[in-house]
């Protein structure tokens, strides 16, 4: 599956045919090669980084040092980049992601974990033994939650229309609140 | 780290490497597996309490649920050290770090209403938690969920 050739500037792929690239027992600054300053400050790691060795790090790290590598490639495929990441990580490079794909780059996220395609990716493709699959542009889409499990707001409108309640599909939690305040008072 | 026998753990951390594992080299350690290897593990598992470093990442909700039942099942204890704040809903015991220093540690349901804190930290608050906690402000409830059909099946009913 040539994953250039599929629609979608900032793609969200589910699948299990991709590995992620060998870089054990490397040094950072073997593995960052382009603008090594520019590239650790913009994923919001310390210089001291360029030292160590990728196996010493945590696995959040280890994903920002691969994202810093190739933070100037024309078409960026980040494998379960969300592992290890905490909450605020992932909103941070969420907001990354999208400004890097407005100068015309192709960010392609193979990922486990939904909460990285919410308010992020603009097409989502299901990849399977090199078989597309699925594809849909909508996470509320609940044919997705076949592949992957959705993202905990969108289970919880999912969960909400089975029992009869339909709500406009927010993704930002203050505007299910002020959704759901509104039907309550 | 005082570990108590009938209590599962899970260690937050924004920082899990090598380093912040050798703490735990006492018990044996699981890494990410995938669901059918992670429970074939567990199944011939002897020892009474286990360690998961991240090993839940690749599992899907229902497979996680089926794991922690397992785990009862043979009656072997856990300690999940994760990023995922999402699996703090499963355990009895909470200890939350930030870059390998101790920041605050409890019972689930103490941890998980130190909102302010969490999302300072950068972890945030399971979904069902979250949700709750803000209907708690709006005064539509009065007790926190941890379970996603409670909360939506109150909310409606």
């Amino acid at each position: 599956m040539e994953l250039s050739n599929l629609d979608g500037q900032l793609i969200g792929i589910v699948s299990d045919d991709f590995k992620k690239e060998e870089y054990s027992n490397k040094l950072v600054k073997d593995i960052i090669l382009v603008k090594q300053n520019e590239a650790i400050k913009m994923v919001k790691l310390d210089k001291d980084v360029l030292s160590k060795n990728f196996d010493d790090l945590s696995s959040r790290d280890q994903n920002k040092v691969i994202l810093a590598s190739k933070l100037h490639d024309k078409e960026i495929i980040l494998i379960n980049f969300s592992k290890g990441m905490i909450t605020k990580d992932l909103e941070y490079f969420k907001s990354l992601f999208k400004k890097i794909s407005t100068y015309n780059r192709k960010i392609v996220l193979i990922d486990k974990n939904a909460n990285l395609f919410l308010n992020c990716v603009d097409n989502i493709y299901v990849i399977s033994n090199n078989n597309l699959i699925f594809h849909t542009t909508d996470i509320f889409d609940r044919v997705l939650d076949i592949y992957i499990d959705p993202p905990k707001i969108v289970e919880f409108f999912h969960k909400c229309e089975n029992l009869g309640i339909r709500l406009d599909h927010y993704k930002e939690l203050d505007e299910l609140l002020k959704a759901i305040y509104r039907i309550k008072s | 780290m005082k570990i108590d026998d009938d209590l599962n753990y899970t260690i937050l951390s924004n920082n899990i490497n090598r380093k912040f594992l050798m703490q735990f080299s006492e018990y044996p350690i699981i890494d990410e597996l995938k669901f059918s290897e992670l429970k074939n593990k567990i199944e011939f598992h002897t020892s009474k309490r286990i360690v998961f470093n991240n090993s839940l990442y690749l599992l899907r909700d229902y497979e996680k649920e089926e794991i922690f039942d397992l785990l009862k099942k043979q009656n072997i204890k856990y300690i999940n050290i994760t990023n995922d704040i999402e699996e703090t809903i499963y355990c009895d015991y909470i200890l939350v770090y930030d870059n390998n220093n101790l920041v605050i540690e409890g019972k689930k349901e103490t941890i998980l209403k130190e909102e302010k804190l969490l999302k300072k930290l950068g972890y945030g608050l399971p979904f069902v938690v979250d949700l709750s906690t803000q209907l708690n402000y709006y005064g539509v409830f009065t007790k926190i969920y941890y379970e996603m059909d409670d909360l939506v099946g109150d909310l409606w009913n």
